[in-house]
């Protein structure tokens, strides 16, 4: 790949796009997770701020920018601020190998899915940064909860990424999403629903949320690993655990559920409409469960996605092979 | 191995009908009452315990207390204040302090006339503590009026007065508590 002037430039836009995206995304997935925690506990959920609540979101963006950046005494003063935005920076890398559409991929890279593997560690390195600057101790019981955490579920997660990549013989998004048909049947889901469902757990464990959200329980750590983060701080944090959510969710429409293709016209329609539903689905998951006990969901997966994850990737390879 | 096994797939399918469960609630109409745009049904609140209130005897504000002191006597919290009138057996004075109240319902089974119940007040608003030192006899007559078929001037007129006299009865029970207050005080000082 040449990097000429105008695939510079058109990164540049793309990236402009994507934080765009992410700071609409944010909002968006605020006022859908509070309508929907509200709908499930049958309640009206956001009511006051505008028609129906809509702008509640953007107020209490706005309320979060105009608040005091407080910070407590002995500090690790770089570390404390280097965190929020290394929690950031690395999440507009990630997008970047997505086709969202056909010819919609900022960076056509032939290693996209390795690309977003490696800079998605760099999130929990700015977790463990943030709990450890920040002198509290439960930050850094939470910075501690969220390496295992997240160590922990990567390896599945590759794992059912890796089935699919078998399947594909292609580390190249687009042409992952070429192989698969525009017909729920012919998507991946359907030859591999174990990777799937293995992928979905671990996104779930992945991005810290309930029930998986042990980094940042609020009953046991009061926010875990940025409890001492305010205002800007806080919103960055806050940011990109929603940008990392949407991450996964393309990524898993790309992967699994057939990316821009679909049954009536392909386009990046089908992308949006697929993620979305996926974090519908997570949404739906937090204000369904209850959190569960650190070593459930160590248990879960290492003693049940792990070895399933290895099992489909043996059974893959093996029927490749004498497919072939 | 295989129990396992079987286990944690009856804990998959628990998980999917929990879903389904949140998922039919999130389908299913809201059940909470959105406070200024829409109140309850007074169906609904019959069995909520609001502070007390006296049950009236008639329409025209008089209640069936006999001052008997049995439910000034049951009350664990020390609410209710009773004090006879000066003619017959209703009381002129009947104050309760609803800050104190743990609404027990001690006094009301205790009354041996039935004379007290809660009330089904659940949209009150107290600016201060003070407001929530409620004079009975006085609420009893304001909800009297209010009822009152025969609502004439006369019989405004009748039920002024008495509210007249229960404040006047109020300032001197007050009156009589700081006086027995004082020397207790002045008298415990040099002890
Ligand atoms: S409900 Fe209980 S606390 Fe309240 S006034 Fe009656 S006896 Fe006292
Ligand atoms: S127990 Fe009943 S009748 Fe006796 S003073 Fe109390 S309210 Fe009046």
């Amino acid at each position: 790949m040449e990097l000429s002037l105008l695939s510079f430039v058109q990164i540049i836009i793309a990236c402009l796009l994507i934080i765009g995206l992410m700071v609409g995304n944010a909002v968006i997935m605020v006022y859908i997770e509070r309508k929907a925690a509200g709908f499930i506990q049958r309640r009206p959920g956001p009511y006051e701020v505008g028609p129906r609540g809509t702008i509640q979101a953007i107020c209490d963006a706005m309320k979060l920018l105009g608040k005091q950046l407080f910070i407590p005494g002995n500090v690790d003063w770089a570390l404390y601020f280097l965190a929020p935005v290394l929690a950031f920076l690395p999440v507009l890398v990630l997008f970047l190998p997505i086709p969202f559409g056909k010819y919609l991929t900022t960076l056509q890279v032939d290693d996209g899915i390795l690309l977003i593997l490696a800079f998605a560690g760099l999130g929990v390195i700015s977790n463990i940064l943030a709990g450890w600057a920040s002198n509290n101790k439960y930050g850094l019981l939470g910075a501690a909860r969220a390496v295992a955490q997240s160590v922990a579920y990567e390896i599945p997660m590759i794992m059912a990424l890796l089935a699919v990549v078998f399947l594909t013989g292609s580390l190249n998004l687009t042409a992952i999403v070429e192989r698969q048909g525009t017909w729920p049947w012919e998507w991946n889901i359907a030859y591999q629903p174990l990777a799937c469902f293995i992928y979905f757990v671990s996104l779930v464990g992945e991005t810290n949320r309930a029930p998986f959200d042990l980094p940042e329980a609020e009953s046991e750590l009061t926010a875990g690993f940025h409890t001492e983060y305010s205002g800007m701080g806080f919103a960055l944090f806050f940011l990109s655990e929603y940008a990392n959510m949407l991450l996964v969710s393309f990524v898993c429409a790309t992967f699994f559920l057939g990316g821009y293709r679909g049954p009536i016209l392909d386009g990046f329609w089908w992308t949006f409409i697929k993620a979305y539903a996926v974090m519908c689905v997570i949404v739906w998951l937090r204000w369904t469960f209850p959190r569960v006990r650190f070593d459930q969901l160590l248990n879960i997966n290492w003693k049940w996605l792990l070895p399933l994850s290895i099992l489909n990737l043996w059974v893959t390879a093996i029927i490749i092979k004498f497919i072939d | 191995m295989f129990k396992a096994i079987i286990d944690n797939l009856k804990g998959l399918y628990s998980l999917l009908v929990g879903l389904f469960i949140t998922g039919d609630f999130f389908l299913s109409p809201q059940k909470t009452t959105h406070y200024p745009r829409k109140v309850d049904d007074p169906e609904t609140l019959k069995s909520y315990r609001g502070p007390l209130e006296l049950v009236p005897a008639d329409n025209y504000g008089n209640g069936k207390c006999i001052s008997c002191q049995m439910c000034v006597r049951a009350c664990p919290g020390h609410c209710l204040t009773v004090t006879k009138g000066d003619k017959g057996k209703e009381p002129k004075v009947y104050l309760y302090d609803f800050t104190l109240c743990c609404l027990c319902a001690a006094c009301v089974e205790s009354c041996p006339t039935g004379a007290i119940r809660f009330s089904h007040k659940v949209y009150m608003v107290a600016p201060t503590r003070e407001a929530l030192h409620l004079d009975l006899i006085a609420d009893l007559k304001s909800r009297a009026t209010k009822i009152d078929p025969m609502g004439t001037k006369a019989a405004r007129l009748k039920v002024a007065k008495a509210e007249a006299e229960a404040a006047k009865a109020k300032a001197d029970a007050e009156d009589a508590a700081k006086a027995k207050a004082g020397p207790a005080g002045s008298a415990g000082a040099p002890a």
